[in-house]
């Protein structure tokens, strides 16, 4: 079904590469956009799309931890635990979640809204405690800000207090006049 | 304002800039570009590489030029560039910035390093969490194609650099650079047996180049102003130029600092950064990433530049420096790192990966104050059998925390474990003759 | 190509100064010194991928140890395995592959032959590791292969063995880390090849067989080397028995032609020799029906009819039907029983089928009956063409060799096949080609006319052939000339560019090997199609070249051996000509008695004599003409005529259930022999259990009846026969580790490029009729499956829990076309009749073809037109054109 519905993203995807295979975590990611997990029959089309073998493109999807092979929820919050994150109290952050949305690591509100994963190192180490959801990085995180995003999400279904392009420290306001 | 010149940070500390095409031109973007493709000899191009001394940004510290060098000279077929963006040790968030803020300033590098290869294909291999940046340099390469700096037929003069954005998809090991490639091909992220190296058997087997971002933003500005500017800052000759590092935990402004190589932790940490959060001492800081073995305050004037660190019984890595003030628990430190190992082991070699699930299962026990005074000398033991004895250097790494702070805060461990044994904490059997 | 590299390097390992060749490995090295250095993860087969680090060893002036399995020997290099530093570095990599080991070893499979068991035995006997042990759920991994995760090292042989040697690629490691798991897909059952390769190849218990599994401890069994009796292929395997029990069936690396690889029937099929429906006591029919008799009642009935129906009509009422399942002694006895004891040279084995058109033709035009190649060669070709092989299913350990050449090699592939490109839970031979012309069966004789056209016409031909044979050369020339480009198109859908290519890389290589299949070699017109393409490699100046040659692969595992026995009516013992004065003097001399002059008649010639009375009495050893022939021969008829027929058998078959006396028969597990496969390798066959019940071999029944006769050919065992063989057939059967092909023979060349092409030169190069194919039907064909080959498949409780029926696999587009979805039944028809059976599709297989797997096709066979080879007498009745619907 993906064949069908994205037929020029894919032939322009398998065009980037000189060998198909390479393609592969591509279209799983338009797997996961799609139905927003990858499921076993996308998998299968993949397979036939590259000329791989179905477990092929199972041991690929394995390997990473951003291709879900699970239905996640709505928005997947994940809270980077490494040392750096954990130094500005990235252990408070999943605490917040604990009290506030009722789900510890690797478990979805019952309403499905919300997945919780405590995540190793998302690059963003000076700006912690930080979590991305879904695309999005929220950075410096306090329980306020934390608050506000939650509140966004539920009632708009986005948030304006998603950060990037990154820059830190910014540099300081052009002075007038200069 | 900053101290120090900066190179890379140059654009983007303007306020209001974007990192547009427009922008980046109008700060005399691609002008190193213009002046050698098609013009100066793609061997005159690495030579300029390795006189400036550049030397790799992502961790291993080789000499670019070198590494370039290593390329078959008479190889017909294809050749291929790969733009390590995989950011993903620990305490390091440069390349972020450097994508996100001025993705010309890496396009043009990596279009350069092409010229220099020869290679029509470079792949910016990017870690899949950074959407945003991802999402950025397409826009960026787009905006450069339709200006004909990428392209089959840049500037006119016939010659092809094609540039596409690869996202990973959640694995630090991609980062090094063989397991890349396997990625890269649509397999799993496990890194080769070396030799045979990228540069003769890389993507597809063909000769390849794997370059660090930072490392291929530095090539404008090296063709631009020269070799000899480039190779004169810094602490030359071996460590030439700037670095961006990556302050992060307990001081007043983490963030990125572009210094020049050569400066001292002191300067960086008390000065650019700021100094201690909430003004106790230092305990303890990392130089160069997760990878790279801890430091404590005697270490603060050493010099942060290749060799020093290295001297130090530490390396300087990725850049990423996390400081740790008095209070910190070591011991926690070491396993939360620890743990961040045994979540990535790819699972390729038998060390690594047995040795990071009982590794961290000893340091957990520690940490919940159940360990035994034997499991200290098991633990190095341990480290001492996976180092040097795994497929990438990820072996080599993982012991690092737990080695050095055992090294300087043994005590801690023994704290904790002397904490279990008065407090008779269920004891476990004999460990010996399990088997 | 492979490297034949003579180029040696010398080095010393620990101490021991040895040189090897450039390129070898350290660990190979080693062992070639004789110093055994441990490992899991390496193995010869396979691509190094060092992962284990089990290999450590020190390099003098190397820092860091290295792994022996990954590093190349080099000039000087020293080596060192012994030291303190080495050893304590296996004993903690060890203490690192154990620590997560279960320690199950009473009730795993592998104990008692698990390099995890010895290694630890060998370096530790202790493990500091206290913590947790990873567990991974024990879930259900397939019907044939059981895995049991927790004790998997990671090593990946399995998986790379899977992809690397089989290019099946089933297998999956799963997760990462210390949680990595072999899987398949999902938590879907294993659905592959089940060539075993995983369960041989994994140095520990974690993939076992279920077939055997909790059944013995390793030095329980006994065992016993033999040959394979699925295909033609001759791979070695060793059988392992408890008390008369078959328990398991594997194949020592690097033992045999088959270096140790073997497929499902090899390695899964080992139980029909014990399966309850054998007939194990004699049979004689009182009243009508069979009914048991002692074997002194049944030889005495044998001998008495024999005598009467001899003296009432002579020795031309009788005929004999041998299958190539036989060992060559029986062979041999069957045909000498028939021409010296009855008297007769109607005479005819399993080897008429198809095997026959490819040995003719290699007899007509290079004057061997052999290859002129074997394996290595095939290996080491740099060009392979394959017609209507389908190898990886009808001759998988051939095929396996191909899948070296191209994937370890980098040699050239060229296919013609009924096969289309399709990536499939089992291997598909064209997904490796370079160049590949799908063509349905009935126009693989015009896609080789069309290559031949390239050659010719791209001025490939070559100088010397030109110079030694004119004629030759115009008058192909002038042949391919008369096909037009524009027809060849017509009938095969190829373009003439495709063909160029094709010939401009056959006749670029420098090693090229033809290998044609029984889908040609059985196919109409395939023994002329043979014929093109020995023309094709002497055009091209191929033929006589080294590495360089032409090989019919063989259906049944001894096919070849019948032909060399001259279990065929028209050939003796050495393949030699029956009508050959001089040929026949030899044998009249050392048989010390005359050979019946009159031409014996061949399989289908004696099935219309029996039919029209004039062969009153039929001797059929292991074959049945009657489930295996089309209805249109009447099979069943002409054999219910006899007078008497006496079937010598393992199982009752429908030819059996008509005969008037059943014998029971030794299986080839249960005798001594040799057997010769496909590129002319004889091989040792040796008993691994005792015959089941009163079971006797072929060639001890053979000898009693002649003993009963009054003719005795009496031997003691199995060796003697050999032993007379060697003296009929100077030096046969090198036994050795290879076969010693033969080489073309110049004085036969000669023969066929000035005279001997000649006189069906227009018939071969003519187009073949283009079938006729109505809206709503398919061209139906029989072919080979992988898991099955015969009566004994079908009677293997493994085979068939892959595989229990044969269903009719057809392309997806076709399927369509019907609206049909595997699992759906569907009725065939055509104006011979009609047969139901369900539908599987498959994407390999060519729109507008429909396959049946042959022996499970006995129903289906009315369906078929049968073409009797006027040169060569095989029936071919392979392709039958037939309408498609839907059954409710
Ligand atoms: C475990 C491991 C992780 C690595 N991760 C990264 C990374 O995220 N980014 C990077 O640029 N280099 C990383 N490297 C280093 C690369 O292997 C390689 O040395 C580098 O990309 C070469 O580029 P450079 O010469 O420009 O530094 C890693 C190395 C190892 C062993
Ligand atoms: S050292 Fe670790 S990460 Fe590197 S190959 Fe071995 S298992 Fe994988
Ligand atoms: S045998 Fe060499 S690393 Fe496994």
């Amino acid at each position: 079904m993906l064949r069908e519905k994205y037929r020029t993203e894919i032939e322009e995807l398998l065009s980037r590469y000189p060998v198909k295979r390479s393609a592969l975590i591509p279209l799983l990611y338009l797997a996961q956009r799609e139905e927003g997990f990858v499921s076993e029959g996308a998998m299968k089309e993949i397979a036939g799309l590259l000329h791989l073998t179905p477990p092929q493109v199972y041991e690929t999807a394995t390997f990473y931890t951003m291709i879900n092979l699970k239905r996640v929820g709505k928005f997947h919050l994940q809270v980077c635990k490494s040392l750096m994150c954990a130094l500005a109290g990235s252990d408070t952050v999943i605490g917040w979640v604990k009290t506030k949305l009722g789900i510890g690591p690797g478990e979805t509100t019952t309403d499905g809204l919300f997945t919780l994963s405590a995540v190793e190192c998302l690059a963003a180490c000076g700006t912690a405690p930080m979590m991305q959801i879904n695309d999005d990085y929220y950075e410096r995180l306090t329980e306020d800000t934390f608050d506000r995003i939650l509140d966004d999400l539920k009632r708009d279904g986005s948030s304006s207090l998603k950060t990037g392009p990154f820059m830190w420290p910014e540099p300081a306001p052009a002075k007038p006049g200069v | 304002m900053p101290k120090y010149e900066l190179i890379l940070l140059k654009n983007m500390m303007q306020s209001g800039y974007t990192g547009s095409l427009q922008e980046y031109e109008r700060a005399g973007g691609y002008q190193a570009l213009r002046k050698v493709v098609g013009k100066v000899p793609p061997t005159e191009v690495t030579m300029a590489v390795m006189k400036s001394g550049l030397r790799g940004r992502g961790g291993a510290g080789f000499p670019t030029g070198v590494k370039w060098g290593f390329l078959p000279k008479d190889y017909q077929g294809p050749r291929y560039l790969c733009c390590n963006a995989d950011e993903s040790e620990p305490g390091t968030f440069k390349d972020r910035q450097l994508m996100e803020r001025d993705p010309h300033q890496l396009l043009e590098g990596i279009v350069l390093a092409c010229y220099a290869i020869g290679a029509e294909s470079a792949y910016i291999y990017i870690r899949g969490e950074l959407v945003l940046a991802a999402k950025i340099l397409e826009q960026a390469i787009a905006e450069a194609r339709a200006a004909g700096y990428i392209g089959s037929n840049i500037l006119g003069t016939g010659i092809t650099a094609n540039v596409w954005v690869h996202r990973g998809a959640g694995a630090y090991i991609c980062g090094e650079e063989t397991a890349l490639l396997e990625s890269l091909e649509g397999k799993r992220g496990l890194p080769r047996v070396k030799p045979p190296f990228p540069a003769t058997h890389g993507l597809y087997n063909k000769p390849t180049v794997v370059n660090n971002v930072e490392t291929l933003a530095n090539l404008p500005h090296i063709i631009a102003r020269g070799p000899e500017w480039f190779a004169s800052i810094g602490s030359p000759p071996k460590s030439t130029g700037t670095r961006v590092f990556c302050v992060s935990g307990h001081v007043k402004r983490p963030g990125n600092y572009e210094t020049p190589m050569g400066i001292t932790f002191r300067e960086l940490i008390y000065g650019e950064a700021g100094g201690m959060r909430s003004d106790k001492p230092l305990k303890a800081f990392i130089p160069g990433g997760a990878s790279a073995p801890f430091l404590t305050p005697d270490h603060l004037d050493v010099k942060l530049d290749f060799e020093s660190v290295a001297a130090a019984g530490s390396m300087l890595g990725s850049g990423g420096v996390t400081v740790m003030e008095e209070g910190t628990p070591m011991v926690w430190a070491a396993l939360r790192l620890m743990e961040f190992f045994y979540h990535e082991s790819c699972g390729k070699c038998s060390p690594c990966r047995e040795g990071s699930s009982w590794l961290v299962q000893t340091m957990r026990r520690i940490v919940a104050k159940r360990g035994q005074m034997a499991d200290l000398e098991t633990l190095v033991d341990l480290c001492k059998n996976i180092e040097g004895r795994t497929v990438c250097a990820f072996g080599d790494a993982e012991v690092a925390p737990i080695m050095s702070t055992l090294k300087y805060w043994r005590s801690e461990y023994v704290a904790l474990i002397q904490e279990a044994e008065t407090a008779n904490l269920i004891r476990l059997e004999p460990t010996v003759a399990r088997h | 190509m492979a490297n034949v590299t003579t180029e040696t390097v010398r080095l010393t390992i620990d101490g021991i100064s040895i040189s090897v060749p450039k390129g070898t490995l350290v660990i190979e090295a080693a062992r070639q010194a004789g110093v055994m250095i441990p490992h899991f993860c390496y193995h010869p087969k396979l691509k190094p991928d060092a992962n284990c680090r089990m290999c450590l060893v020190e390099i003098e002036r190397v820092r860091k140890l290295q792994t022996s399995c990954s590093t190349v020997a080099t000039e000087g290099m020293a080596v060192r395995t012994a030291t303190t530093v080495v050893n304590d570095a296996h004993k903690s990599v060890l203490e690192f592959i154990l620590a997560n080991h279960p320690l199950d070893c009473p009730v795993c499979d592998q104990g008692g032959r698990c390099d995890l068991q010895d290694f630890s035995h060998q370096y530790t006997a202790t493990s500091r590791f206290a913590e947790t042990k990873r567990i991974f759920q024990k879930e259900y991994f397939s019907p044939l292969i059981e895995t049991q995760m927790n004790r998997c090292v990671q090593c990946l042989r399995c998986v790379r063995y899977c992809d690397e040697v089989m290019d099946v690629k089933a297998l999956a490691p799963i997760g990462r880390g210390t949680m990595t798991e072999i899987k398949s897909f999902g938590n879907h059952p294993l659905d592959c090849e089940f060539c075993g390769g995983c369960v041989q190849i994994c140095p520990v218990g974690a993939i076992t067989s279920r077939l055997s599994m909790y059944e013995y401890r390793p030095w329980m069994l006994k065992r016993a080397d033999t040959i394979c009796t699925f295909c033609g292929d001759g791979c070695q395997i060793t059988v392992q028995t408890k008390d008369q029990e078959l328990i398991e069936v594997n194949s020592a690396h690097s033992g045999g032609r088959n270096n140790g690889d073997l497929c499902a029937r090899g390695y899964f099929g080992f139980h029909a020799t014990s399966h309850p429906d054998r007939v194990t006591y004699p049979m004689i029919r009182r009243n009508g029906t069979l009914v048991e008799a002692t074997w002194e009642e049944a030889l005495l009935f044998v001998a008495e009819q024999t005598n009467r129906i001899k003296q009432a009509h002579g020795p031309q009422a009788f005929g004999g039907l041998i299958s190539g399942r036989c060992t060559n002694e029986e062979l041999y006895l069957f045909q000498k029983f028939m021409r010296l004891t009855i008297g007769t040279n109607n005479l005819d084995s399993s080897a008429r089928y198809g095997h026959v058109n490819g040995v003719q033709a290699m007899r007509r035009v290079q004057g061997t009956h052999r290859w002129t190649v074997t394996f290595e060669d095939i290996v080491q070709a740099d060009v392979l063409l394959l017609v209507g092989t389908n190898i990886t299913e009808a001759n998988p350990i051939t095929g396996l060799k191909v899948k070296e050449a191209v994937k370890k090699y980098e040699a050239t592939l060229l296919t013609i096949e009924a096969l289309q490109p399709a990536v499939g839970t089992i291997s598909n031979i064209t997904n490796l080609s370079r160049q590949h012309v799908c063509v349905a069966p009935s126009q693989f004789g015009a896609a080789v006319l069309g290559l031949l056209k390239a050659v010719i016409e791209g001025d490939h031909v070559d100088s010397g052939i030109r110079q030694r044979a004119p004629d030759y050369v115009s008058v192909l020339s002038h042949a391919v000339q008369q096909i037009a480009w524009e027809d060849l198109a017509v009938n095969t859908g190829i373009s003439r560019d495709l063909f160029s290519q094709m010939a401009a890389s056959l006749v670029r290589g420098r090693r090229v090997v033809v290998l044609a299949g029984q889908i040609l070699l059985r196919s109409q017109g395939g023994y002329g199609i043979c014929l093109n393409l020995l023309d094709l490699l002497l055009l091209s100046g191929k033929l006589t070249s080294p590495g360089c040659g032409f090989a019919p692969l063989a259906e049944e595992n001894n096919d070849q051996g019948a032909v060399e026995m001259g279990a065929v009516a028209e050939l003796l013992p050495g393949a030699l000509d029956l009508t050959d004065q001089d040929s026949r003097d030899r044998m009249a001399r050392a048989w010390k008695e005359e050979i019946p002059l009159v031409p014996g008649s061949t399989l289908i010639e004696m099935i219309d004599r029996a039919s029209a009375g004039i062969i009153k009495s039929l001797f059929v050893v292991g074959e049945n003409p009657v489930g295996s022939l089309p209805s249109q021969i009447r099979t069943k008829e002409a054999l219910s005529k006899l007078d008497f027929l006496v079937c010598q058998e393992l199982f009752l078959t429908e030819t059996a259930a008509l005969a008037h006396v059943v014998l029971p028969a030794a299986s080839a597990m249960e005798k001594a022999g040799t057997f010769t496969n496909t590129e002319g390798h004889v091989q040792a066959v040796r008993p691994a259990i005792d015959p089941v019940g009163d079971s006797r071999p072929d060639w001890e029944i053979l000898s009693a009846f002649s003993v009963f006769l009054g003719a005795p050919l009496e031997y003691g065992e199995a060796k003697e026969i050999l032993k007379e063989i060697r003296s009929v057939i100077p030096g046969y059967g090198s036994l050795g580790p290879s076969p010693i092909a033969p080489t073309a023979d110049p004085s036969a060349i000669d023969r066929y490029v000035t005279e001997g092409y000649r006189h069906d030169v227009a018939i071969r190069y003519t187009l073949p009729p283009r079938a006729v194919r109505q809206e709503g039907t398919v061209q139906l064909g029989l072919v080979q499956s992988l898991f099955h080959s015969g009566k004994l498949s079908t009677h293997s409780k493994g085979l068939l829990q892959i595989e229990p029926s044969g269903l009719l696999q057809m392309n997806p587009v076709d399927a369509a076309r019907f609206s049909l979805g595997s699992g759906d039944r569907v009725r065939l028809s055509n104006n011979r009749g009609q047969f139901i059976t369900t539908v599987k599709v498959l994407e390999r297989v060519p729109e507008g073809l429909a396959w049946l797997p042959d022996h499970f096709a006995q129903e289906a066979l009315r369906l078929f037109d049968c073409v009797i080879d006027p040169d060569t007498k095989v029936p071919s009745f392979r392709t039958a054109i037939v309408s498609v619907l839907k059954a409710t």
